[in-house]
């Protein structure tokens, strides 16, 4: 079922929660909104489910516009972050409970319900926990079943609400695996928020970046990772180093560097910053000509795993900057702290300091843990 | 091979703690509850049987238990919903009414007894609105319910109120989008939650009622075989010196209690360890 959204606003007394979005969402697909805390994105989702309600603006499934449908008749299949299983039934009970509360009419026979559970528990790799309790359950054997349990109703919508936010990290990693895996066998609508980008990388078909009430870009994983179309999806997504500048006719000087940029030939004089990934700059030994380079000292070396991470401090202004590179490629010249090297970015964007846009932090931390 | 009272525990002081837990237990309630027991051995199993069977008597039990239950069920109703209200909705002067909760318990019991007896007497406020259409509520059996109720009131509110503040809205609304209505979401959702919660209230609202004499003497009108309550029963032999008679009855009336909440604590067990934590 496709899901459209439109110019839906949500105010909670002054603090303004959604303002003005539109959305689609096509049928099948997995979508994931990205944000920070407070962006908006949990009471989006709660909206698409009915369990809160719009200022203004419009949801429709299918084209058909749901604001007079309560939540129960939405046939939306929603996952908490906290699970909220009922404590007092057994896993069995608790995936059936959907099914149990149908009208009379519609109520399938204690045989059906019984398939269908073992059918449930059978997909989650479950089943034999039926007769357990929820708090016998570790996190991630919760979270499957109350993942269960909103299948149950075979609903059109399956909504997830950080689904995966009270794990520890491992468990998370498997079961974001499994969540992907068991959506391209079931094929359902589906939409879940997180914080953790590399959740949203790993998993989503689309990424809606949120902040502040209103989406920063929609795009598939790569799309949103290679070419952010706001500074903020920039800093939100990965690891990022920023260079202050000013853009003048066509080019910006950022310290030593001048780039080109002709998309703000008319700019003049214009305060600009320049963001560059960790991993889109070459360190080179000797400058080169043209400006092409900045000159730094190495003031830290971490290895982590395959990666190499090393600290840069600019000579001209002292600020840090960040370089990510390979073993491998780490191996071929290994840097060693107070080393002077030249930083080639090797791919950058720049986005002018309008006054809208705040002042952003020198170095930006990374995504996660948010 | 020893016998061993003590687990292991990394918590010091257990049998200081045990101790002193026997001893209070003895010198609080078993010492003076067997006194009882052992004055009535002064009577002969027949004497004692002769006693406690008078139809006065049996018809005092009825009354005490089963007074005490309706009053203890309408509570637990009633409470139920309160305790429901003062959680889930804020309204002006809602601090104000959950201190109101707790006067049946500050409030001497017999000034609770003259105050309802005045209000539903026949010429009271209330008494007299009733009698119009001809419901009597002092000087027979339905006062005497009606102090109960007065007087056990706050139990399941104050058993319930915090459970419920502990409940999720997230269970509920997870049952709502599996397509439960209210109803069901309360019959198989909520009120499983809240059962522990409600039976402890309930029997501690049921063991205050049965053991009420202040406030209901006043409103019950006492008349032998109608309206009066077995704890009357037990002063009323008191002051005509027969001691023996007293206790008895005393005796009589412990035994069912204890064996009532006896069976309400295994009831409460059996409910708990069925939803193992």
């Amino acid at each position: 079922m496709s899901i459209a959204i439109r110019a839906l606003s949500k105010r909670f007394g002054p603090f303004t929660a959604l303002d003005n979005i539109d959305l689609d969402i096509q049928a099948g697909e997995l979508v994931a909104l990205l944000g920070p805390s407070g962006c908006g994105k949990t009471t989006l989702l709660r909206i698409i489910a009915g369990l809160e309600n719009a200022d203004a603006g419009q949801i429709q499934f299918n084209g058909e516009e749901t604001a007079h449908r309560p939540v129960r008749e939405r046939k939306v299949g929603f996952v908490f972050q906290h699970y909220a299983l009922f404590q007092h039934m057994t896993v069995f009970e608790n995936v059936a409970f959907g099914l149990r509360v149908r009208p009379r009419a519609r109520r399938p026979g204690e045989a059906q319900i019984r398939a269908k559970v073992e059918e449930l528990l059978g997909l989650i790799q479950l089943d034999w926990l039926a007769d357990r309790y929820p708090s016998q359950l570790s996190g991630g054997q919760r979270q499957r079943i109350a993942l269960a349990r909103a299948l149950a109703v075979e609903p059109q919508v399956l909504l997830l609400d950080e689904p995966f936010g009270a794990l520890d990290t491992k468990v998370r990693k498997e079961l974001r695996r499994w969540l992907r895996r068991l959506h391209d066998e079931l094929h359902m609508t589906s939409v879940f928020v997180t914080h953790d980008q590399e959740e949203a990388l790993e998993v989503a078909d689309r990424i809606v970046v949120m902040n502040c009430g209103q989406i920063e870009q929609i795009g598939s994983p790569q799309e949103v990772y290679d070419a952010p179309a706001t500074p903020f999806v920039y800093q939100f997504l990965g690891h990022i180093n920023l260079f202050h500048g000013r853009a003048h006719s066509g080019w910006v000087r950022l310290g030593e560097l001048r780039v080109q940029t002709p998309e703000y030939q008319n700019a003049e004089s214009a305060s600009a910053t320049a963001y560059v990934r960790p991993h889109d700059i070459d360190l080179l030994r000797e400058p080169e000509d043209g400006d092409t380079t900045i000159a730094a000292i190495v003031s830290r070396v971490h290895i982590l795993g395959s990666l190499v991470r090393l600290e840069l401090r600019q000579q001209a202004d002292d600020e840090l900057a960040e370089v990510e590179m390979t073993r491998d490629r780490y191996a071929a010249d290994p840097l060693q702290v107070g080393d002077v090297v030249f930083a080639k970015p090797r791919q950058l964007r720049v986005f002018l300091n309008d006054g809208h846009s705040p002042e952003l932090p020198v170095w930006l931390g990374d995504g996660d843990g948010i | 091979m020893q016998f061993r009272l003590k687990q292991r525990s990394v918590l010091p002081g257990f049998n200081l703690a045990l101790g002193y837990t026997l001893l209070y237990m003895g010198l609080i309630v078993l010492i003076p509850l067997s006194a009882a027991f052992i004055k009535t051995t002064d009577l002969s199993w027949t004497e004692f049987w002769a006693i406690v069977t008078t139809p006065r008597v049996l018809a005092s039990y009825q009354l005490t238990f089963g007074a005490s239950f309706i009053a203890a069920m309408i509570n637990t109703s009633a409470g139920l919903i309160i305790a429901w209200v003062l959680v889930r909705y804020s309204f002006p002067g809602k601090r104000l009414v959950d201190a109101m909760v707790d006067l049946p318990f500050a409030l001497p019991t017999a000034v609770a007894g003259i105050a309802l007896t005045a209000l539903y007497a026949g010429n009271g406020w209330i008494g007299g609105v009733l009698a119009l259409i001809g419901i009597k509520i002092a000087f027979t059996p339905l006062g005497v319910i009606v102090a109960l109720v007065f007087i056990s009131m706050p139990f399941v509110i104050r058993t319930v109120q915090p459970v419920l503040e502990d409940l999720e809205a997230e269970v509920e609304e997870a049952a709502a989008c599996l397509g439960a209505t209210r109803w069901q979401t309360f019959r198989w959702i909520i009120f499983p939650a809240l059962r522990p919660a409600l039976l402890t209230g309930f029997t501690l609202a049921f063991a205050r009622c049965i053991g009420e004499y202040g406030s209901v003497i006043f409103i019950a009108g006492n008349l032998p075989m109608v309206s009066e309550i077995t704890p009357l029963l037990i002063v009323t032999k008191l002051e005509q010196y027969d001691y023996r008679g007293a206790t008895a009855i005393a005796v009589v009336m412990l035994v069912i209690s204890f064996m009532l909440l006896l069976l309400i604590n295994l009831l409460q067990w059996w409910s708990r360890r069925r939803h193992a934590a």
